[in-house]
Order: structure tokens, then sequence, then C-alpha cells
């Protein structure tokens, strides 16, 4: 059978496909989509009709408008206080990790360092350990340090934790600045401070960003380590003033409750929006290398 | 300020590989040495050594009398053009051709001076304040060698710099490159794979395959005089034919077998080692194997021949034919007429034959230097058509001053 003769049996079978507005297949995934969506959506309607209902329970319904639960929350002291210390805890923690995990990450990126591929994979591994297989041991260390019931002590183990993660994020920033650039410099007359300031840091900005934006959601969220190395009543992070609103004071206020994490997920928030942001508008390469 | 470069038995060995050889060079002050051969055979790992971006495994590398060996890169005083110009993406056009002279600590004003000069030479006013993102290939290529031209360096480094142009392109920056390096005469390793591009802008070449360093010589010597086998086959476009040739006498005289005839060799030349068998690799240029209507008064052995394939070139073509069981290429005339399968006439000069040992591949026939001078001559044109201002160039010797007078800025 020719070429020609093929392509006309092509053109006899072909057979047209009306256009549906609506597939089966496209039905099925929407439903799909739509109820995995739900689950997600109704804790979050929940946490927003109950911050202005005047009488709150578990239910979900339209709220009776009240802001007296704002005021009451915003009122009490105890909440300034979780979101300050959440912030030092969130913030030292984010200072720490990413400045470790710039300078980790660029040799690991440039240099060839003995057994790196066998040290990258050890890093990943320790990246997907349970915090909570070594908070036993850290525990004791604390006590023998005599570290316990700081935030800023707290935020150096949620710092250890989170660089593994941090590092191999970087590192993947750093490979994508073409060494040539590098090299280029160093004839230039650049010292290596000079490289890392003036081409390193500009070139990697994004990605100095979003490691900071993931370590400091991720510790801003933090309950556990803050839990069990922090008892100090006076400083309390978020996540543990949450826990306590349920409950543990006795009486279990819902409205206070839902307006507390409100407004606790609030920077997160933004902070997700800022990097998609980022991000859309993230810095190209083009124009460094190649025609 | 202009600065000798000397390789003195340089090695460089990555693991088990030995990327370059036992390497011995000097490029003169003020001279532009071309280093050219096939891809993997050392030339960049040569060039990127001399830059400083690789340690030598042995052996000296001086600049000037100073033995920069375990000079870190940004204390030699060299500029390097990349292949892929690794201009600095988020400075614009003037920030990246300022980045080595701040680096350097140079005042503000001076800076600016320079700036504006060296755009100026380069054609990139009015480009100053752009991104290298919102360049064209071209100019790029030009902020590229600005930031070397700028800041007057001992020696510039050039890793295959128009590689990444189309190919008009090039040929402009080919001649501009000539033009530029006329004006400053900076030292200059310039390495490149393009054959063309070593013939038209070097001073002198160096060939290079498989880590070693084959020939250094002016283009036409190399072309003329090949020293072995590797450097015939490399350089010269269509390629040189190597066709299987015995030693002989013809008439009392040396003579060489090949192809189905024989051809004397030329009295003022001689061999200059005798082969055993008398077995050879007889190579012949393919601008040498004329076709027998066109061909001169030199040309007397005539060989048969028939037409395989035609390759029409416009100002010339190339004519792949069977000659007594062989291929070889020939270089014919514009509008000849012949066609696949027809029986021509070949003609050959034997003043113009290659003789290289079969087993070491070195050249084995010494000939009077300047008997094809002329025939080279033409050739070169023919390679740097459309560049005016590299076809009226003549060779210069290495090592001579700078004709202009006019400079960027003053010496150091």
């Amino acid at each position: 059978m020719s070429a020609v003769q093929a392509r006309n049996l092509d053109k006899a079978n072909l057979i047209v496909v009306p256009y549906r507005r609506v597939s089966a297949a496209a039905l099925i995934t929407n439903v799909v989509l739509v109820l995995l969506g739900g689950f997600f959506v109704l804790p979050m309607l929940w946490m927003v009709f109950a911050s202005v209902d005047s009488n709150p329970d578990w239910a979900i319904r339209l709220p009776t408008l009240t802001f007296a639960n704002f005021a009451d929350v915003i009122g009490t002291a105890g909440a300034l206080t979780a979101f300050r210390s959440s912030l030092i805890l969130a913030g030292t923690t984010t200072v720490i990790t990413t400045v470790i995990a710039v300078l980790a990450a660029y040799p690991l990126s440039r240099l060839h360092i003995p057994f790196k591929r066998a040290f990258m994979l050890a890093i990943l591994f320790a990246s997907g350990l349970p915090v909570s297989m070594l908070i036993v041991p850290v525990y004791q260390m604390y006590v023998y340090f005599g570290w316990l019931d700081s935030l800023y002590t707290t935020a150096l183990f949620l710092a250890a934790s989170s660089l593994p993660f941090a590092i191999w994020l970087m590192k993947n920033f750093i490979d994508a600045v073409p060494v040539e650039l590098e090299h280029a410099a160093a004839i230039d007359g650049a010292s290596t401070f000079r490289i890392l300031r003036q081409l390193v840091l500009p070139l990697t900005l994004p990605g100095i960003a979003v490691t900071a934006i993931y370590t400091f959601i991720n510790a801003w969220g933090a309950f556990v380590i803050p839990f069990v190395l922090n008892s100090n009543p006076g400083d309390q992070v978020g996540p543990i003033e949450i826990y306590n609103f349920m409950g543990s004071h006795g009486l279990f206020k819902f409205g206070d409750l839902a307006v507390f994490s409100l407004l606790f997920s609030l920077p997160v928030i933004l902070l997700y929006l800022f990097m998609s942001r980022y991000f859309s508008g993230a810095f190209s390469f083009s124009g460094a290398v190649r025609g | 300020m202009q600065s000798h470069v000397k390789f003195e038995g340089v090695h460089k060995l990555f693991g088990a590989e030995t990327a370059v050889e036992d390497l011995n060079l000097t490029v003169e002050a003020g001279e532009f040495l071309v280093l050219v051969g096939p891809s993997g055979c050392g030339k960049t790992t040569t060039l990127r050594m001399l830059a400083g971006l690789e340690r030598p495994s042995y052996g000296r590398i001086l600049i000037g009398e100073k033995l920069v060996n375990n000079v870190p890169p940004r204390f030699r005083d060299v500029a390097m053009v990349f292949q892929s110009y690794a201009l600095y993406p988020h400075m614009n056009v003037y920030d990246n051709l300022a980045f080595g002279m701040r680096a350097r600590g140079a005042a503000r004003n001076l800076v600016d001076e320079r700036v504006k000069e060296t755009a100026e030479v380069l054609g990139l006013g009015q480009l100053l304040k752009r991104r290298p993102s919102e360049l064209s290939g071209g100019q790029r290529q030009r902020v590229a060698l600005g930031r070397a031209l700028i800041r007057q360096p001992q020696v510039f480094l050039m890793d295959e710099p128009l590689s990444n142009l189309d190919a008009g392109l090039r040929v402009q920056m080919r001649a501009e490159l000539s033009r530029l390096h006329d004006r400053f005469r900076v030292t200059t390793m310039y390495v490149t794979h393009d054959q063309v591009e070593a013939m038209t802008m070097g001073d002198r070449i160096a060939v290079m395959n498989q880590g070693r360093l084959q020939q250094v010589d002016v283009p036409e010597t190399l072309y003329d005089s090949p020293a072995n086998h590797f450097v015939a086959g490399f350089i010269g476009s269509p390629r040189m034919n190597f066709v299987r040739g015995q030693i002989t006498t013809l008439d009392g005289k040396r003579a060489v077998r090949f192809l189905g005839v024989k051809a004397p060799l030329s009295t003022s030349s001689r061999l200059t080692s005798d082969v055993s068998d008398g077995a050879v690799t007889v190579g012949i240029r393919p601008e040498d194997l004329m076709w027998r209507p066109a061909a001169g008064p030199d040309s007397v052995v005539t060989l048969d021949a028939e037409v395989d394939v035609v390759e029409p070139m416009g100002h010339e073509a190339y004519v792949t034919a069977l000659c007594a069981g062989e291929t070889v290429t020939s270089r014919f005339p514009p509008r000849s007429g012949v066609r696949t399968r027809e029986r021509v006439e070949l003609a050959l000069n034997p003043a113009r034959l290659h003789l290289f040992d079969t087993q070491s591949g070195d050249s084995i026939l010494q000939r009077p230097a300047a008997t094809s001078a002329e025939a080279l001559r033409s050739m070169r044109e023919a390679w740097i058509e459309g560049s005016s201002a590299a076809s009226n160039r003549e060779h210069r010797a290495p090592g001579v001053p700078a004709q202009s007078e006019e400079k960027l800025i003053d010496g150091r």
C-alpha cells in the first residue's frame, strides 16, 4: 500500500467527533475536584462565619453579625503576646536557616567535594525525618545545656530541623546560575566576596526569598517543637495558644478560636500570595548565556 | 604592556584522562595566536589554564616573565571572551562594561570615560541602558568583547567567541576582531574549531589534536607544509585527498606511484626520512587536482577519473571522482558542465604533492618554501569574501609593533 493510498484511507475513516460542551470524563473530574475542594473550604468557611457570629458553635451557618469576638481576642493580652512570640520564633528561625542554607548550598553547588552525592542524599534523607522522632533526645540535650523555655534557643532547633530542606532548595537555585558568570567575574578581577555580593546574591534573590518564606511559614505553624521546648507561659506561640482555646481554659470559646485562627493564618496567606507574585515575575537569566 | 605567554611542558590530567600533554608553546607579545583543533583536543583546557580557571597538573605557565601557575584569575591581568558571552543578566550594558574596572577600584569618572569610549568603538553607544536580554546576539557579542577591551589587559583570551552567531554576522565580526587587534595589538589567544577563522585571523596558528600540539606556524606555512597527516587533513576545505602511494624511480629520479600514475618528485624537494618498504600516504589538495581543460602548464600528470558527485558552490564546484579505485575530490571551475558518471581527465602538478609516513603520519617530504603562495592567496580571498576589511589585510610577522598609534586609552 502506497503512502498516498494510506492517506486516502485515513481520510475515509476519519470520524468527526461532535463538539460537546460537557463530556463524561470532564464531569466526573470536576465533581471529584469540587468535593475535594469542599473538604478544604468547609473548615475555612466555619472559621470565617464563626468569627463574626454572636453565638457560634460547631455548626456552619450564616452568622448573626457581631465583631465582639474580634474585640475580645485583640483585647486580651494573650493574643498579642502569642503573635509577638510567633513572630520572634519564626523570624529567628528564618534568619538562621536562610543564612546557613545559602552559605552551605553555595559550595555544595560549586565546588568539587568528596562524597558530595552521598552527602546530598544524607541531607535529603534528613529532611524527611519526622521531628517527633528526635524530640526526646533533643529535650534531654536542652535540659543539659539549660536551653529550655526560651524562644531563641527553640528557634535554634527549629532552624536545624528546617535546614536540610532549605539547603536542598537553595542548592538548586544556585545551580541554575551559570557558573561561567562567576568565571567571567573572577577574570574581571572580582574577589570571591564581590562575586557573592554582586552576582550570586542578586541572581538567586528569588530563590532566597522562596527559601525564607517557606521556612517562615513552617516555623509559624510549628507546634511540637515549641510545645516541648518552650513551656514559659509568658511567651507561648500562636499554634499553642489555639490549642489552649480548645477547652483547657475550661469553656470552649468558638468565636474567639475562629477569630484567632483567622488572624493567625493571615500572614501565611499573604506570604503565599507574595511568593506566587515573585514567581510570576521571576527573574530570568535570558541574555546571560547563549544567543 | 604587551606580554608574551609561555607554556613550558604543561600537562593537564582529569583523573585518568589526559586533556593536554606536554604543551610547549609561546605566544609572542602583541601576537594573535589561534589555537585550533577538533572537539575535545584540549584547546579550551589550555585557554582555561591560561585564564587560571584550571590549574596545570605539571609544567609552567608564564605571562611576561611572571610564573602564574598559582596566581588566581583576578590577579593575572587577562581578559576573556566566553563562547556563551557570560554577560551579567541583572546589569545593563553600562554596568557590564564597568564591572571589571570597578572590581579593580577604578575612579568613577575614569570608569565613565572608558565605558563611553569602549561603547563608541564597538557601536554600543545607544544600548548602554539595556539589559543583555534586550540585545541581539551580535550586540551581546560586542558587549562581551567590550568587557574584555575596556580593561586593557596584558592578554586577551577568546573561547570560540563567534560560534553562536549566524553566518553573516560571523564574517562581519571576524573582520571586526581583526581590525580591533590591528588597532590595540594586545597579545591574544583565540580558540576555535573553525579552520576558516584560524586561517583568516591568526598571525600564527597552533593546531592541537588529542591533547598534543601538532604544529605551530603562520597560516601559509601550515597550509603549504603541514607537519603531519592530521594537520594536512584538518586545515583546508575541502579536505586534502589522501591516497596510498609507493616510492619508486622514474628515469633514474625519485618518483612516487599512486592512482595508477607515476609522478617525479621535484628536484628541489627531498625526503626527510627513508621509508623501508616504500609505502607512503600521498596527499593532494583538491585545488591541485584540476580539470584538465582548466589546468596550467605545470600540471604535467594526467589521471583518468569517473565523476561521482558534482557540488556546485557558485564560484567553483567540488567534484568527487573515482580514480584507480580511490575517491578523490577536485576543485573545478564553475559551469564546467561535467555530470555524474562522465569520464574526465584530471591534471596534477607533481611539485604540489604531500607525502606522509603511512605509520606515523609525519610528513616526509620537505619542499622549498613559497611554491604556492599565489594559489594560497586566492584561496584566502575566496574564504574571506564579504569582509572587505579582512581581505586587504596582509600577513604580519609576530612581534611587529602596532602600525596604528591610535589607542583607546594610554598605556599604564
